[in-house]
């Protein structure tokens, strides 16, 4: 696993193996990772991830079974929530209806005490920041959904401190407006220099704000660095999986030796792969990105890009119009299959039949237990497709297969 | 068969005009998608023409008679909300079965009915099933096929996808895909979720704030909106807009921004001022690493992964005032790029549209000027 932890900076935040159970079944199975000063740091899994559990334990509304939260250097896993310094914004809005919305923001500055003048200065600055100034005498009720969002953030900033935790504060809002507010939130991050904790369970959202992204799955941390990177290379099958919309293909595999090299089939095609010499012969998960699959619709076409391709027949299930690119769901040899193709090819229908072809080293390869990246497909530059003893396993994934259910 | 018609139709609650004299017809036959954000009045306007909700002012036509007075029971249309209606305890069958009851036909045409609305459906397999067993996205597609069933002239659709579960969603967009093709009522259809509309439309009516702005086909709204409203409200991210100003007169007037290397000429209806807007979609700005011809360069300040690993660019250009904007960049393209730094971009000025000081959409076209147009 990659652990910024390990790197020269002091995190801002480290979580060191932290266990959580309730009523003996585990949350929070042994999480560590930390988050660097400054940055945007998102925290984003499945619902049921235990993403709620680990707010409730870094805020201190929950202690741990076992392991220690480090906040500014210090062990903080025992102290009170009103100690640990955390501007927090939960998932719900929970705003005071009686209140304006000025009242409501300065409402946890009242509370602590703070000067008239300073609490003014730190409404006006949040309430800037998320361009509510003109709602401040209203009452919640006079506000939209969006708004009473920015309310609600606003509240949650107006705190002096260097670090705040954000629980899924965007979610059951308009998707459009969902798109203004994480320009709003990074904008916030680069002007007040903060570190953030934000916590989603939408994967774009969190590729769209975060520098580092932890991806959480079944209680722990799987992995954990820059979104591109966990994208474009992923180290474990989960992350494959979790990370990227609409998501990943996954076919089952299985290698076998060839004389010195080791090829991999699957239901749709056979390639060399690219892994350890030492690799035993085993079964395998290959998985590959929506865009790196391509359509013809030349069917039975069998020369692809130069014959470099692997391909296979599959049928339209359905296209998705998205605007900018279209998600095409398709069905090949009994896997459902997902595509994305930013040509809007208008002449799909219903049951058309398409030839699909994808570049080798485009596919990944994971243990099917331990669900490690063990390769990838052989690049093509590295082996010769076109030579006929090697071409045999590739033609024959154009035979229909008796297994066929499409 | 026949269309539906809404003539100067508008409703009010208290203060607010929720749907704001709309006059419009529902081609018979087809699929109209009512799209646009929440609030926007799409919901009042369906439920006003199935009767649910009284109008204000206008009224109501199916093909040639006036149903502004008729009680829903009476206006013989099909709905489909937003949670299945179904009734629990009984069969997929015995669902579809039940409003054919009260409608005097043959038991053979019932039955006729039923089994082709439970095939066109996909419901085959769990035809004998209790509803109570199935899931969300299942008892929707039950919901669809009582009202297919029924056979009514016009089935209204409430955004049917937006509460059942992800596992089953794509099935249920797929049934109704079908659905709509192999149906010859009239169909309306309210979503706010712009995918359904351009995947199931054979046209989309965009609304907001009480109007519908433009009715066009998916791709042509898409590719031509009316104003920058269309323009932003879909894509994901919707256009990017820049401030700019036409010189000269007439019809040979020329554009001046920072984002072209040298003025473009403007061909086609000039407006009244000068002061207009650009327009582009994100994913047609092209970025390179190297100049590009027609390009300006660029600072490249962040790029995140988006669907299908595209590219989200953000970018500023100088000149443009603090109007950063951004653009979607192939995935191929996009890991290329560095992750902050110089790059360029090209604006192709097929795919810009102009928009004048009111927002909407002036028809022209642009081309490099030649030196004897630049003044």
């Amino acid at each position: 696993m990659r652990n910024p932890a390990l790197e020269s900076d002091p995190p801002i935040l480290l979580l060191e193996n932290i266990s959580k159970a309730y009523r003996g079944r585990e949350i929070l199975t042994d999480l560590s990772f930390s988050a660097k000063a400054g940055n945007l740091t998102v925290v984003y899994g499945p619902p049921a991830a235990g993403k709620s559990v680990l707010v409730r334990v870094l805020t201190g509304l929950e202690q741990p079974d076992s392991g220690r939260i480090i906040l500014r250097g210090q062990d903080l896993t025992h102290e009170a929530p009103a100690e640990r310094n955390i501007g927090y914004v939960p998932q719900s809005f929970a705003l005071y209806p009686h209140l304006s919305v000025r009242a409501n923001i300065s409402y946890p500055l009242d509370l602590a005490h703070v000067p008239a003048s300073e609490t003014r200065d730190v409404v006006a600055t949040a309430a800037a920041m998320l361009k509510i100034e003109e709602h401040l005498d209203k009452k919640p009720d006079q506000l939209s959904g969006g708004q009473k969002q920015r309310v609600a953030i606003a509240r949650g900033i107006a705190k002096r401190t260097d670090f705040f935790v954000l629980d899924d504060p965007l979610a059951g809002l308009d998707f459009k407006l969902r798109e203004q507010l994480v320009d709003d939130l990074r904008a916030l991050n680069s002007a007040t220099g903060a570190s953030i904790l934000y916590v989603t369970s939408d994967v774009i959202e969190a590729m769209t704000l975060a520098d580092e992204l932890a991806v959480l799955a079944a209680g722990k941390v799987i992995e954990h660095g820059s979104p591109e990177t966990l994208y474009r290379e992923p180290r474990n099958l989960g992350t494959m999986a979790l990370v990227g919309f609409p998501p990943a293909n996954f076919l089952r595999g299985s290698l076998e030796r060839r004389g010195d090299e080791t090829w991999c089939a699957t239901e749709l095609f056979t390639f060399a792969a690219d892994v350890p010499s030492n690799a035993p012969p085993s079964d395998v998960i290959v998985g590959f990105r929506p865009e790196r699959i391509h359509l013809s619709h030349r069917t039975g076409n069998q020369d692809g890009a130069n014959g470099r391709t692997l391909q296979f027949p599959a049928t339209i299930v359905l296209r998705e119009d998205l605007g900018g690119e279209d998600i095409v769901y398709l069905a090949a040899s009994g896997e459902s299959l997902t595509l994305v193709d930013r040509d809007h090819y208008l002449g799909d229908d219903l049951d058309q039949q398409a030839t699909v072809s994808i570049y080798p080293h485009e596919l990944a390869l994971f243990d099917v237990t331990s669900g490690e990246r063990i390769g990838s497909g052989l690049h093509v530059s590295a082996i010769d497709y076109q030579s006929t003893e090697i071409q045999q396993p590739i033609v024959q994934s154009y035979q229909p297969r008796t297994t066929d259910v499409v | 068969m026949s269309e539906i018609r809404v003539e100067q139709l508008t409703k009010t609650f208290g203060a607010l005009r929720a749907v704001d004299d709309v006059s419009f017809t529902f081609p018979s036959g087809q699929v109209t998608c009512l799209l646009g954000p929440s609030g926007c009045g799409k919901t009042t306007l369906m439920r006003i023409i199935a009767g649910l909700e009284t109008q204000t002012m206008g009224a109501v036509y199916f093909g040639n008679q006036d149903v502004s007075r008729l009680s829903p029971s009476k206006r013989n249309v099909g709905m489909v909300f937003q949670y299945p209606v179904v009734y629990r305890g009984i069969s997929v069958y015995r669902n579809i079965e039940l409003p054919l009851q009260s409608m005097k036909l043959s038991k053979a045409e019932r039955t006729r009915r039923v089994e082709d609305a439970i095939q066109l459906l996909g419901l085959s397999a769990s035809a004998n099933l209790d509803v109570s067993k199935l899931d969300n996205g299942t008892r929707q597609k039950v919901s669809v096929a009582r009202e297919v069933a029924r056979q009514p002239q016009f089935i209204l659709f409430d955004e049917p996808i937006t509460n059942v579960d992800a596992a089953s969603k794509l099935q249920l967009k797929r049934s109704l895909k079908e659905l709509t093709r192999s149906l010859s009522q009239t169909i309306v259809y309210v979503t706010h979720d712009q995918t359904e509309a351009m995947t199931l439309a054979d046209q989309i009516a965009l609304m907001e704030e009480g109007k519908i702005v433009q009715c066009a086909p998916p791709r042509e709204l898409y590719n031509h909106p009316y104003d920058r409203f269309g323009g932003w409200f879909l894509g994901n991210p919707g256009m990017v807009f820049f401030d700019a100003t036409l010189s000269g007169g007439g019809n040979r007037r020329t554009l001046v921004s920072p984002l072209f290397p040298l003025p473009i000429a403007v061909d086609g209806a000039a407006p009244a001022g000068s002061d207009i807007t650009i327009g582009i979609r994100p994913e047609h700005i092209h970025v390179s690493t190297g100049p590009l011809p027609g390009g300006v360069p660029a600072r490249l300040a962040r790029k995140t992964v988006q669907i299908g690993g595209q590219y989200l660019v953000a970018l500023d250009v100088d000149g443009l005032g603090d109007q950063g904007f951004k653009a979607k960049v192939a995935p191929t393209a996009g890991e290329r790029l560095p992750s902050s730094g110089q790059v360029h971009v090209a604006l192709p000025l097929d795919e810009v549209s102009l928009f004048d000081s009111h927002g909407i959409r002036i028809a022209a076209s642009l081309h490099p000027a030649d030196a004897s147009i630049i003044v």
